[in-house]
This record gives structure tokens, sequence and C-alpha cells, in this order.
């Protein structure tokens, strides 16, 4: 039985449909990320979980419980917002503790609670300030403690992190994680940001256009995408998508990428997908390349993939310290290929590129929906 | 050729004079323009106040007379009876229409602000009151108030014949048709400024207290309301200042009566210094008004200032 199951869920503003069909069931403990491109809907479902938007259609329960006509203080559940949302007017223990004095908590409890959450998160020494004299990081910390304090059945974000700086953003999103594992609280985490999404869930929603383009396990998403959104929605730097060709070469079956060179293409032998791609012989498609499986030779993986080694024209190279981003053109757009940080790659020469062509995907040209 | 050039030389050196006056308006341009302005100002404002606070010690009658009496003229003026009763109209007035343009300008407010049809139009209809001037919404009133014009004269003809409302010319009830014509004007605008101030709370704060199981009217009470600190400010210094100034509303309505009931320090200084030829006690009566207004504008303009520094 699913702790947080969202069947069928429709929205629509008058004509306008925002939402459609989302389904998505998760277990108790579970952390779920909705993500996708800002106005996909994301914020809009978290809303509905709460209760601060109407369903237009399908129903949500929490525990086997319908939530349908609840009363968002009534769901048992605890929100923490983009903007903190933090009473201005009350002190830190005051906010911390005003969902518990809503609900008739008698005061020595409620002053137990707000010293246990502010122990765990550090902050003991913060409780009698206003939130105007705490910096981004602290108001963070107090939004949270207001949800914690409540012990919810459903923790619900909305996009805590995307106020503060990258390094304190970096490190939230490691406390938030150990936070999960020490509670085993279940939650529902929105976010536009795909590394947030990949290190915090145990379940990841990839949401666009108010559809759920694929849910699953952030592994599956990411070694397994439906389709060229996610594919290329997932992971940093996204996936290349290029145009290819499935032909036969010799009676193996391979994909044919156009290159700098008009005479001489670029053929990847098919490894993966192999009987589904035979039906696309000779016709065109996507071809999926995780940066990370093009390589220079040296620091390909032999012992697990199959490389496929060819000289390529380099175009610009971006040193990042740990890593050497190398771009080509291939199948008339720019490929980004990840190579050690001293491979000796130089812009407007050739270098020769090691393609590990057993994770190479395939999407149909037109749907952009994954062979396979 | 050497013409050419001689011309070039000569057309250079005109053009870099004409620069040098183009760069000096550029600068001065905006101190030549304010001058004039604040030469009228520094003359007609400041300079007028400062020859009032002289007048005030002065013995001046009917006309200007620049003998230094010392403090004759406020001591006259303090022990006139119409004055005493000013500055208690003054209280009356001030507290209450204060009190009760704040009470209802926002209790409009919080009602317009429930995402109700025709807000547009219920806002401009709430704000049309502050469009029309003192005069007109005085004798308005004064129509409507009359026994033998307005209200009371319906509601005879409706039937109700015991009806009695002649506050308008009762000398112990006067100044509250003053506060009830006041009010009416003002609570409009009042109510604007405070749905601006209601409408710049964050959103998510009130999502926030809604998930935290607040009750709308707590919401309003612990979270939205203690947030309109700078708004309750800013109402009450435009409405203290718009009472204390207070003079074509008493002039249109009541006229200061009956008899002096509804004077108010603006009339008392306006009928000693030009209709009862006693310059001196104006003067004073004036220089007390300013006192008044001054301190409560200084520390508002000054934590203004030191606020804006911030």
């Amino acid at each position: 039985m699913s702790f947080l199951n969202i069947e069928n869920v429709n929205k629509h503003y008058f004509d306008v449909e925002v939402l459609k069909s989302i389904n998505i069931e998760i277990n108790k403990g579970d952390f779920l990320v909705l993500v996708g491109p800002s106005g996909c809907g994301k914020s809009t479902l978290l809303n509905m979980i709460a209760g601060l938007d109407e369903i237009s259609g399908g129903d949500i329960s929490i525990d086997g419980q319908s939530m349908a006509g609840v009363h968002p203080s009534k769901r048992d559940i605890a929100m923490v917002f983009q903007s903190y949302a933090l009473y201005p007017n009350m002190s830190v223990a005051k906010n911390i503790s005003f969902g518990l004095e809503m609900r008739k908590v008698p005061k020595v409890e409620r002053d137990k609670a707000v010293q246990k959450v502010a122990k765990m998160l550090q902050m003991e020494q913060l409780l009698d300030r206003k939130p105007s004299q705490l910096s981004g990081g602290q108001r963070q910390r107090v939004a949270m403690g207001r949800a914690l304090v409540r012990e919810p059945r459903v923790f619900l974000f909305d996009e805590p992190l995307s106020n503060l700086d990258a390094k304190l953003r970096v490190d939230m999103r490691t406390e938030i994680k150990q936070l999960h594992q020490r509670l085993g609280a279940t939650i529902v985490y929105v976010t536009h940001d795909q590394i947030e999404a990949m290190t915090l869930a145990t379940k990841i929603a990839v949401m666009n256009a108010g559809i759920v383009q694929q849910f699953g396990s952030p592994e599956e998403i990411y070694d397994n995408p439906v389709n060229t959104f996610v594919a290329g929605f997932m992971g940093s730097p996204s996936m290349n998508l290029i145009q290819a060709k499935v032909c036969k070469v010799e009676d193996k079956l391979c994909f044919e990428v156009a290159t700098a060179d008009q005479d001489r293409p670029l053929l990847l032998p098919i490894e993966r997908d192999q009987q589904a791609l035979v039906s696309y012989l000779n016709r065109n498609v996507t071809l999926g390349l995780r940066p990370e499986t093009i390589t220079d030779p040296g620091s390909a993986n032999r012992s697990e993939g199959q490389i496929h080694e060819a000289d390529l024209m380099v175009k610009v190279t971006e040193p990042t310290g740990a890593d050497m981003f190398v771009v080509t053109q291939l199948g008339g757009t720019e490929v980004v290929a990840r190579m050690r940080s001293r491979c000796g790659a130089l812009a407007g020469q050739s270098c020769r590129f090691a393609f590990d062509v057993s994770r190479n995907l395939a999407f149909d040209g037109d749907t952009g929906d994954r062979i396979q | 050729m050497q013409q050419n050039i001689a011309r070039d030389k000569a057309s250079t050196v005109s053009e870099s004079r004409n620069d040098k006056l183009i760069g000096y308006l550029q600068q001065h341009l905006p101190k030549l323009v304010l001058a004039p302005s604040f030469a009228v100002i520094l003359m007609f404002v400041y300079g007028f106040i400062l020859w009032t606070v002289y007048l005030s010690f002065s013995a001046s009658k009917m006309l200007p007379n620049y003998t230094w009496v010392g403090l004759e003229q406020w001591s006259r003026l303090w022990n006139t009876l119409t004055w005493q009763i000013s500055l208690q109209n003054l209280f009356i007035f001030s507290v209450l229409y204060i009190g009760l343009c704040i009470v209802i300008g926002l209790s409009l407010a919080i009602l317009l602000d429930q995402k109700i049809r025709l807000e547009g139009g219920l806002r401009t209809l709430y704000l049309y009151p502050m469009a029309l001037s003192f005069i007109v919404t005085g004798t308005a009133w004064k129509w409507f108030l009359n026994p033998g014009l307005g209200l009371e004269r319906t509601m005879h003809e409706w039937g109700f014949v015991d009806f009695k409302f002649d506050w308008l010319i009762n000398s112990d009830m006067a100044i509250y048709t003053v506060v009830i014509a006041g009010v009416w004007q003002a609570s409009g605008f009042i109510m604007a400024m405070f749905l601006a101030g209601l409408r710049g709370i964050d959103n998510e704060i009130l999502k926030a207290a809604q998930i935290d199981g607040a009750p709308a009217w707590k919401i309003y009470t612990r979270i939205i309301i203690p947030q309109l600190g700078p708004v309750f400010l800013s109402a009450f210094v435009v409405l203290l200042h718009l009472a204390i100034k207070s003079f074509d509303l008493v002039i249109a309505l009541t006229g200061g009566g009956p008899g002096n009931a509804t004077s108010l320090p603006a009339t008392f200084m306006y009928s000693y210094s030009f209709t009862r030829n006693q310059i001196g006690v104006g003067a004073s009566s004036a220089v007390f008004m300013l006192m008044i207004i001054a301190s409560i504008m200084v520390p508002y303009i000054y934590s203004e200032i030191k606020g804006g520094k911030k």
C-alpha cells in the first residue's frame, strides 16, 4: 500500500489545462522530487498536495485517506517555501511554535519542542531574533525548523534552496539529505535543478507541460530516459542529442553520423537495443550520447564498455580543473565530450575520441520516444 | 588652402566655445531652473512663518504693528474661552477622526481583499469622496443633516414622525457632525493605503499560516496587521495634519457654530486675524498650530530619512 497516492489528478484554470492525469505513488520514507522547467506544473501539484490549490479531477490520498475537501491544516503536512515565508513580526521561537500554538499545544510542550528542533538544526542562539536579523541560510533553517517541529506525515519543499548562494546550497542539500535519512520522513520536493533531484531523491518525477514524462528511481531516469526531453533535462552537461541514420555496414548495424568532413561520416556500431533498431534501418533517429561516454582513449573504460575510437576536429575546449569538456561537431550540432584535464586536446586541431558504444541511446526521430 | 585652414581653425575655436557653454549649462541647468521657485518658497513660506512668529510677540491689532510686547498676545490667547473650546474640539475631532478613519479604512480594505468581484469598481467608489473638495463635502452634509431639509425631514415624510436627528444645530453634538463628514471623506483614501499594504504581504506567508492551522481572523490579527505598522504610521500622519488644518469643512458645514461650538484652531485663527482685528492673537494661535504639527512631523521625517539611509 502506497503512502502518498496521486491518482489521475487534473488541474485546469478555466480552459487552460495545467496538469494532465498525473499518477504518482510513493511509499512511506520515500523522497520524491518533482523536477521540470519552470511552468511545467510542479509547484501547482505540490500546492494541490498541500491543499492550497483545488483539484479539478482525480484524487490525492495520504496513508490511504482521501484528501478531497480536507483543509491544509488538517492534512498533517508541513511545507517549506521558496521565500521561506517566515512571519516577520515574530521571533524565531514564535515562528517555529506558531503552528503548535494554533493546534492548542500547551506552552510547556511547545517550548520543549522548539528547544529540540533548535538543537537539531544548531540554531539555539537564534531563537530570540527576528527574521530580518537573520542571513538567508539561517532563515532557511528556521523555515525547516517550523516544518520539523510539527512532526507531520509528509514534508513538502517548494524550491527551498533556490534563494541561497551556490556554496550554501550544496551544504543545505547535504543537510536535507541527512535529515531525511535520520528521520525517515516522507518528503515531496519541488525543484528545477536536476542536480538537486539526482542527489536527494529516492524517486524522481520528471515533468514537462503538465505531464509526468517519467517516474522512477534516479538511476532509471539517468540511464534509461524514456524520451529526448528526460534525456536532455537530466544530467550536467546535458546529453548530446544528435541526428544519425541507422545503416548496415558489413552485416553490422551502425549509426551513421555526419562529421565536419562530409566525405567521412562517423560510424558507431550499435550494441544496444539492436532488435528494436532493425526496423529503423535507413531511417533517421536521434542518437543520445552522455558526455561521459565520450572520452580520450587513455581514460576509456575498456573493461565494462565497448570502445570505438575516431579522430575528430576539436572546436572548443573548456577546462574545469577536474575534467576538460571538449566540443566537436557531429551530426550538425556541437557535441560535448568529457576528457581527462591533461588529455592534450587543442582547439582547431584533430584529436582522438573514444566512444563507449554500449551506452548509446536511440530515440525516434519524429516523436522523440526511446527506441528499445 | 591656407584660407581653408584658417577657417577650420576659427570654426573649431567657436565650436569649443559653444561646447564650453553647453557644458556649463548642462552642469548648472537644474540649479538655474530651480532657483526662482526656491527663492519664492524661501520668501513666502519660511519668510512668512518667521514674520508670523514675530507678529505673535507684537502689539498688532488690525494692521501689523511691530512694537514688541513679549508674551502679552500669548496670554490673551490662552485666556480666550473660544480658544479653549477650539482646542477641546480639536482633541475630540482628531481622536475620533483618526480613529474612525483607520478602523473603517482597515475594515473596508480587509473586506475588499477577499478576492471579490468588481473590486476595481468598489475601490474607485470608496475613493471618490477624496476627490471632492472639503467645501463640497461640507455643503452636501449640511443639507443632508439639516433637520428641515435632509435626513430628519425624509424620515418624517416616510412616516417616522418621532425621528429626531438635530446634531447639526445642537451645540453639544455639532462637533460630531464634522467628524461624520470628515470620516466619510477620508476613510476611502485610508482604505486604499491599507489595501496597498495588504497587497504587499508575501502570499507564501499566508499559505504558511493556513498550513499552520491559523483561522482567517487569526491570520489577520497575528500575522497581517502587525506587519502593517508603517501603513498605520503613514495613515496617522496624513490624518493628523488634515485634522489640524481642518478649516473649510467646518466653515462649509457649521460655520464654526452654533455659537462657537464647532470652532477649531484654524477657524479661530482666521476669525481673530481677519475679522476681529486681533492679528497678534491670531498669529500666536497659528504659531501654536505649527508647533503641534511640527512636534509630530519632525520625528516622523527624521525617522524616514534615517530609515532611508539604512
